[in-house]
């Protein structure tokens, strides 16, 4: 059988994964952990290659299908786009985790489960039939569940996983009727063929709803969205950064599929997306001012960044035109890029600062008075990510949110500029939170804490240093990214016309 | 026939789905909230099997059913496991007790 390339890129996490874990075993604690980590990272390389040629044949192509019995895989701009943020992300993470973890027990377990979840999204972007997209999603969620809870003699941790997997799993049982009611429906499963068979219907209506709702659990859709600043917050920071930057991202892809299934009504979607959309936006900015927390009011930035992807493809989606979504993807990469790079950055401190020390305290933002003097890349890489989060030129998340603002005025429809002077005012109410950050790390006297704060490991901050250049890169030269998104917003938007 | 059949089967799933969130709003004991997620995963799987019955699908769903619940035999293990954990590191199993993140 002849296998496509971009099944390797699938195929080889998910393999290695084991692999990984056995590995582990092959050293006695702290060497075996760092046995795991250089599996994972190595298999992790590998993955690039096959991956880079898979890009290539997409952009030439436009789109790959692999057919097993009645199982298929379908690779276009799209797939390609999230397993890149998912791919480069994972990288870095894996790298960074190893002295965030050093001295804690099951890190085999830590980087097999990581590697997995790492395959089996590139896989859930690939999905082309309702079911195997829920198989996929569901692999993703058992292997964030164990992720989240890896801390598993903190009642926090273990009260956040808990949380987490109750409401996660109730939103794939809500999936799963809506399942059920394609089947009654039209007997097939298949995405193309429900494209072209099914018709506007009152059950079609609830179908989507129940899959708004199903997979609005893990893309943190306000008012599902409890879960979220606990889990964010307790899991491991790696695990925090994975979640952040490309888990509740891979759930508004799913329901991106599934939605582009039902394309039929296509108008009522797009409203139900632009106003989830508006609500995460004012909710996700209200909680973040009221957090002392830095890894929680990271967390509820989630929220706010979600609502930006979703205006800039519920904006596309309203008047047909690709340019608002090509800007919600690339709100998509420089999100995962960013908040990838906060709570990195925020885990080094709480490394530093408290676990070197045996405390398993929370970093509260009176923790970093001062913290540029002593850790001065570690500061400089926090208050990067966290302005370009705030969307401060020439940073990359001035970028994504431009381009979806200039593709909403150009639609020339009020309630949409509405809806950008919404999310303008919603950006700029994000610096309320995001500046006194920056503010306490360079222009306060260094605080206790920071002065008795433990050295910053090399290889935790060569992922910091990437990252910010990333931004950086990205913020001046937006074009980079466009190989990436330009083919994914008309994938996307071919795929609901 | 086929329409009465199907007709006890939706009834099946209505009642499951009700118990299933019943027990999920109201119960505080960890163990049955894990339970009151299985009698939900439950009513989707009665549910698939109507859907494929009406729609002569049935292989189909008999092979999605059996894969729903290996999934969910998964979920329901990593419940109990931290359910587990939670009783031996807080001592109860109350949810109310054990809630500590806030805000």
């Amino acid at each position: 059988m002849d296998i496509p390339i971009f099944a390797w890129v699938i195929a080889i996490p998910i393999i290695t994964s084991a692999l990984v874990y056995l590995a582990g075993h092959l050293g006695k604690g702290p060497r075996g952990g760092r046995i795991s980590q250089g599996v994972a990272f190595v298999a992790l390389l590998i993955t690039w290659v096959p991956f880079v040629l898979a890009a290539n044949e997409v952009r030439l192509s436009g789109s790959i299908e692999l057919v097993v019995g009645t199982v298929s895989l379908y690779c276009d701009g799209l797939s390609i786009l999230f397993a890149a943020v998912v791919l480069g992300l994972g990288t870095l993470v894996v790298l960074y985790s190893g002295p965030y973890l050093a001295g804690e027990n099951g890190q085999e377990k830590y980087y097999a489960m990581l590697v997995a979840m790492i395959g089996v999204m590139i896989g859930l972007g690939c999905a082309n039939d309702l079911f195997d997209l829920w198989i996929w999603f569901e692999a993703m969620a058992i292997c964030s569940y164990l992720l989240v809870a890896f801390y598993r003699e903190r009642p926090a941790s273990l009260e956040a996983g808990l949380k987490y997997l109750v409401q996660s799993a109730t939103g794939s049982v809500l999936v799963l009727i809506a399942i059920g009611f394609v089947v009654s429906q039209s007997g097939t499963l298949n995405l193309q063929e429900l494209r072209a068979t099914i018709q506007p219907s009152f059950t079609v209506l609830v179908v989507g709803a129940l899959f708004v709702i199903g997979f609005g659990v893990k893309t943190a859709l306000v008012p599902l969205h409890t879960w979220l600043p606990d889990a964010h917050s307790q899991a491991p920071s790696g695990i925090s950064a994975m979640l952040s930057g490309v888990v509740i991202e891979a759930g508004l892809v799913a329901m991106l599929r599934a939605l582009s299934a039902l394309a039929t009504p296509i108008h009522s979607w797009s409203i139900l997306l632009l106003l989830f959309g508006a609500l995460n936006m004012l909710v996700g900015n209200l909680m973040a001012l009221r957090q002392n927390q830095v890894k929680r009011l990271l967390a509820y930035s989630s929220l706010t960044h979600v609502g930006y992807m979703l205006i800039g493809i519920g904006i596309s989606l309203y008047v047909g035109e690709g340019s608002a979504a090509q800007g919600g993807l690339f709100h998509l990469i420089n999100h995962g890029l960013m908040k990838g790079l906060a709570f990195l950055a925020a885990g080094v401190l709480l490394y530093t600062l408290h676990i070197q020390l045996d405390d398993h305290g929370p970093l509260i933002i009176e923790d970093l008075a001062g913290a540029a003097r002593r850790y001065p890349v570690v500061a400089l890489t926090l208050s990067l990510a966290v302005l370009g989060l705030g969307g401060l030129p020439p940073l990359a998340g001035f970028m994504s949110k431009w381009q979806i603002c200039v593709a909403g005025f150009e639609t020339k429809e009020v309630l949409i500029w509405a809806l950008i002077v919404f999310a303008a005012l919603n950006s700029v109410l994000s610096l309320a939170y995001y500046a006194p950050l920056v503010n306490v790390v360079y222009r306060k006297q260094p605080s206790r804490v920071v002065q008795q704060g433990g050295p910053v490991p090399i290889s935790m901050s060569i992922p910091l240093v990437i990252l910010a250049l990333a931004i950086i890169v990205i913020g001046v030269w937006p074009s980079v990214m466009s190989w990436l998104t330009s083919p994914a917003g008309s994938a996307l938007l071919a795929a609901f016309s | 026939m086929n329409l009465s059949s199907s007709y006890v089967g939706l009834i099946g799933i209505l009642g499951l789905l009700g118990v299933g969130f019943y027990g999920l709003l109201t119960t505080r004991n960890l163990i049955r909230i894990v339970i009151a997620l299985q009698i939900l995963v439950k009513a989707t799987l009665l549910g698939l099997i109507v859907a494929g019955n009406t729609s002569n699908q049935i292989n189909l769903v008999q092979s999605l059913a059996v894969t729903v619940i290996v999934a969910d035999t998964v979920v329901a293990v990593i419940g109990i496991a931290l359910a587990v954990q939670i009783r031996r590191r807080v001592g109860t199993l109350d949810v109310k007790e054990l809630s500590t993140l806030r805000g």
